[in-house]
């Protein structure tokens, strides 16, 4: 009996032997495995509250899902940025670029012990493409409408095919999965509904299963979040020396709902993770630094952060020809980019922390911008000449300019109330428009009424000139898919449903061509070519955008190696982070 | 009497459909509504978003959401939270809670400190201590709520820079690692996060409530049957008790109606300051998503709140005060 027994464990223990480890290279951390501790726990802090832990209804950036579990077939090397093989231990894609079939990972399992197999991504991408569950990922399953599609080969092989070609193809495939064993049979009985009512926040974090390196411990709402290491995710995630990861045994995460308050609690060392975005929270982390009342390293301008600040004009005023041509004019948006003051935007709205920007990419995607195109820059007789050239070389009595029928150079610009940062960049405008004798009449409004009036359609539309951002995008191709082309509903400065200009069907083309375009070289020329484009057809005029500072608490090891820190790969892999003291 | 409690509560029924009615049309005129954020996302098409604002019921017009939503209600059911996916009820009633740990105690403190203060004010018009009381409450009338919970949070980390040690919390309710402790500890443990919130939501009412309390006081005062307790040669405890205060502290009764809703909605900005996990930052976040039934039937629970609170307190002005007589 006895002997049996060791039999049994044996054979148990080269099961486990036998999983598949994923090694998480020592590349992505300052710390050498030797110098590692296990066990406490990481402290951070968040500004609003969780609303579900359902993976298929949640749709706020940094929902519970995505802590939990944030990696799918594939993930990024955040050392290169290439996709790499992750729950899948290879793939391979056909010769007509259509499908990619994915090898998945031997021996992985859930949190309650059950196998993770084909059945999980499956069921996973049911649920995500039933319309009725309603899930922020739906639309990601489609490329012009057309479904991408999941065929199980066997358990552990599953085959991705794709309508057309995509850049994207990877970020598609590497969908988080969840338990088939668990959401499948409701949804069988149920349906949407039935998917809809579960792991809502009452739900009993035991019953809350994992497949990535957190287990929900409790939740208190309003209040924290304390998660719990997965023993079944260190099974086959390692260090290079071999040690189950991740290395801490709680991630505390504290809501704390105002930004004052989050630096209290950094500052008294509460908490361990930081992320100041003013001057002023800045500077008050460095002094306590430097004056030795807190033992924490913040990196001041790390990298620009992956959002967009810009003053996009109205094509579509039908009512006003005048105001409309205008807006229309090349010119006219060149004048105006002359008349913006980067520099100023970022010294006097940044207190000297941010990036000017010129075309649509992300400063912080350094890959993808092109070094080259030409910039407008804070020029005022540049803009006093460009418009000239346009008949406005009289002045009125009050000193603005007009054209020859006496037509004053006078438009309206709107941003959201609230948003102080882009109120200054307005008034900053307002200023040097009126040095070269344009009057901007500028207002802060709600915020729905501005994205209502900037995302009316038709003819004629309700704006002159609207101060907005945008953020999220790509790596593998950073133009937004409802930005560029001319029937988007982001195509904010045209929205008559067609291309007006020239340059605009042009982009339309060079977006779909690069979307399918596989090779990075050459869908980075396509990327170099729109930018170039862009930068002279001005849709929208680029200002500038803020810069991120993380900040951590000395306590804490295992932090990315300078130059991984930025703002799409964070300060960290929290995998790989652990206590020191 | 019993005659009379069944008119006001008659009365009840059109106020009732009124107030809602009102509260639902103005959330409702509000420019956009909770998918509007979702327009603005690069990754979200035009028709998932026209999809969704038909499952949530918001393309049809406003007054079938109303009826709709009024037939739910008299099911005893507050709607559903878009952004929680789960009913009202169960996603306010944690929070509700939470804010209570500083409402109750803030404000039986309130009546315990300015009801002395505002009678020891009048008493003693014009001496040092009713000067220097009258300045502290002029002070706390003028410092906004949000800016007193700033500043306790500026003198608490100053002291822990200066001593190491944090003598209150900067925010929140518990501390790290709150799930690990007995069931006393945690207790001791709220109650040591929750001084510093309830000290300061305190403050501001204690000005108001003691000024009130003075005024109401130094009328009664003035009054000729206290001249005649005087000149009855009444001792000036029981003339100041028994027959001043007594009669001061009857208008106070007309407010108690106010406390019963004021029990649910939260101890204010103050919340938000200090992370305190109560209903002002979620409801505050309810408002900017525009999560409509959050809103609306948080609005319900006060409003039947305060009805019965104004039918409780008439029936208490009856009771103490024998010149009101209801038919």
């Amino acid at each position: 009996m006895r002997k049996a027994f060791w039999l049994a464990a044996a054979l148990a223990l080269a099961g486990v032997a036998s999983a598949q480890t994923f090694v998480w290279p020592q590349k992505w951390t300052v710390a050498k495995p030797s110098e590692v501790k296990r066990g406490g726990t990481l402290r951070a802090s968040v500004i609003s509250d969780y609303r579900t832990f359902n993976p298929f209804i949640t749709a706020e950036a940094g929902n519970v899902p995505s802590i939990i579990s944030p990696y799918g077939l594939v993930r990024r090397d955040p050392s290169t940025g290439d996709w790499i093989p992750y729950m899948a231990e290879s793939f391979s894609v056909s010769a007509n670029k259509l499908e990619i079939t994915f090898k998945i990972r031997r021996g992985m399992k859930w949190s309650d012990g059950r196998p993770i197999t084909a059945d999980d991504w499956i069921t996973t991408w049911r649920i995500h493409t039933d319309k009725a569950v309603g899930s922020n990922s739906y639309d990601s399953f489609f490329i012009d409408g057309k479904p991408i599609t999941l065929q199980k080969i066997d358990d552990y092989t599953l085959r991705f095919s794709y309508p057309k070609p995509d850049a994207t193809a990877f970020a598609v495939a590497g969908f988080v999965p969840w338990p088939a064993h668990i959401f499948g049979p409701v949804y069988q009985r149920e349906g949407a509904e039935g998917i809809k009512k579960m792991w809502t926040l009452n739900e009993d974090p035991n019953k809350i299963v994992s497949a990535g390196p957190w287990l929900i411990e409790s939740y208190r709402p309003g209040e924290r979040l304390v998660l719990k290491r997965n023993p079944a995710f260190g099974e086959w995630n390692k260090d290079e020396a071999g040690n189950p990861l991740p290395y801490l045994d709680r991630y505390e995460i504290k809501i704390v709902k105002d930004t004052n308050a989050q630096l209290a609690e950094f500052l008294a060392g509460n908490i361990d993770l930081l992320a100041p975005s003013t001057v002023d929270h800045i500077s008050q982390v460095r002094q306590a630094i430097q004056q030795g009342r807190l033992d924490a390293t913040i990196r001041v301008n790390a990298s620009p952060v992956a959002s967009s600040q810009f003053m996009v004009f109205n094509w579509n005023k039908a009512s006003d020809p005048f105001k409309q041509s205008l807006f229309r004019s090349e010119k006219f948006r060149r004048a105006m980019s002359h008349v913006v003051n980067r520099q100023a935007v970022v010294d006097i709205v940044y207190g000297g922390l941010g990036t000017p920007m010129y075309t649509s990419v992300y400063p912080v995607l350094t890959q993808w911008i092109n070094p080259r195109v030409p910039k407008y820059e804070y020029n005022l007789q540049e803009a006093a000449k460009l418009l000239a050239e346009l008949g406005f070389t009289k002045k009125d009595r009050e000193g603005y300019l007009v054209d020859n029928r006496g037509r004053r150079l006078e438009f309206n610009l709107a941003t959201n109330a609230g948003n102080a940062q882009r109120e200054q960049m307005a008034k900053l405008i307002v200023d040097e428009a009126k040095k070269v004798g344009v009057k901007v009449n500028f207002s802060a409004i709600d915020f729905n009424t501005l994205v209502g009036q900037l995302l009316s359609s038709g003819a004629d539309r309700p704006f002159d000139a609207i101060i907005i951002g945008l953020s999220g995008g790509d790596l593998d191709w950073p133009f937004g898919s409802n930005v560029v082309p001319c029937k988007g509903n982001l195509h904010m400065w045209n929205k008559s449903g067609q291309c007006l200009d020239p340059r605009e069907t042009q982009l339309d083309a060079l977006y779909s061509r690069g979307r399918t375009e596989l090779d990075f070289q050459k869908r980075r020329e396509i990327g170099f070519q729109m930018q170039q484009i862009e930068a002279q057809l001005l849709p929208v005029i680029y200002i500038a955008g803020p810069n991120y500072h993380p900040a951590w608490n000395n306590r804490l090891g295992g932090e990315h190696p300078e130059a991984l820190i930025s703002a799409i790969w964070g300060q960290r892999q929290l995998e790989l982070t652990f206590i020191k003291k | 009497m019993t005659a009379y409690i069944l008119r006001r509560i008659l009365y009840l029924i059109p106020t009732f459909f009124g107030a809602t009615f009102l509260a639902f049309l103005i959330i409702q005129l509000a420019p956009g509504d909770y998918l509007t954020q979702l327009e603005l996302d690069p990754k979200v098409t035009p028709e998932t978003i026209a999809r969704l604002r038909a499952q949530f019921g918001l393309d049809r017009p406003i007054y079938e959401q109303y009826l709709l939503w009024m037939n739910n209600l008299l099911h005893l059911n507050l709607g559903y939270s878009f952004a929680y996916q789960a009913p009202v009820l169960e996603v306010i009633w944690p929070r509700v809670v939470n804010s209570m740990v500083i409402v109750i105690p803030s404000t039986l403190l309130l009546y315990l400190v300015a009801i002395p203060i505002g009678v020891y004010g009048a008493v003693r018009q014009y001496s040092l201590g009713d000067r220097i009381l009258s300045f502290l409450a002029y002070v706390g009338l003028s410092v906004p709520s949000f800016f007193l919970a700033l500043i306790a949070i500026y003198l608490l980390l100053q002291i822990k820079f200066r001593t190491g040690t944090l003598i209150f919390p900067v925010s929140g309710m518990t501390s790290s690692g709150f799930e690990q402790l007995p069931p006393l500890r945690q207790y001791l443990d709220i109650a040591w996060h929750a001084v510093v919130p309830v000290l300061v939501a305190t403050a501001n009412d204690i000005a108001g409530l003691s000024r009130l309390m003075r005024g109401q006081m130094l009328e009664v005062l003035g009054q000729d049957y206290i001249r005649t307790a005087r000149a009855k040669g009444l001792a000036e405890r029981v003339v100041l008790y028994k027959h001043a205060f007594r009669n001061a502290v009857i208008p106070f009764v007309a407010t108690l109606g106010g406390l019963l809703p004021g029990l649910i909605s939260g101890a204010g900005f103050v919340e938000v300051v200090m992370a305190w996990p109560g209903i002002t930052p979620f409801f505050l976040d309810a408002i900017a998503n525009q999560d409509l039934y959050v809103i609306a039937g948080f609005l319900t629970v006060s409003l039947v709140l305060l009805m019965i609170g104004n039918l409780i307190s008439d029936l208490l002005l009856a009771w103490v005060d024998p010149r009101i007589r209801y038919e």
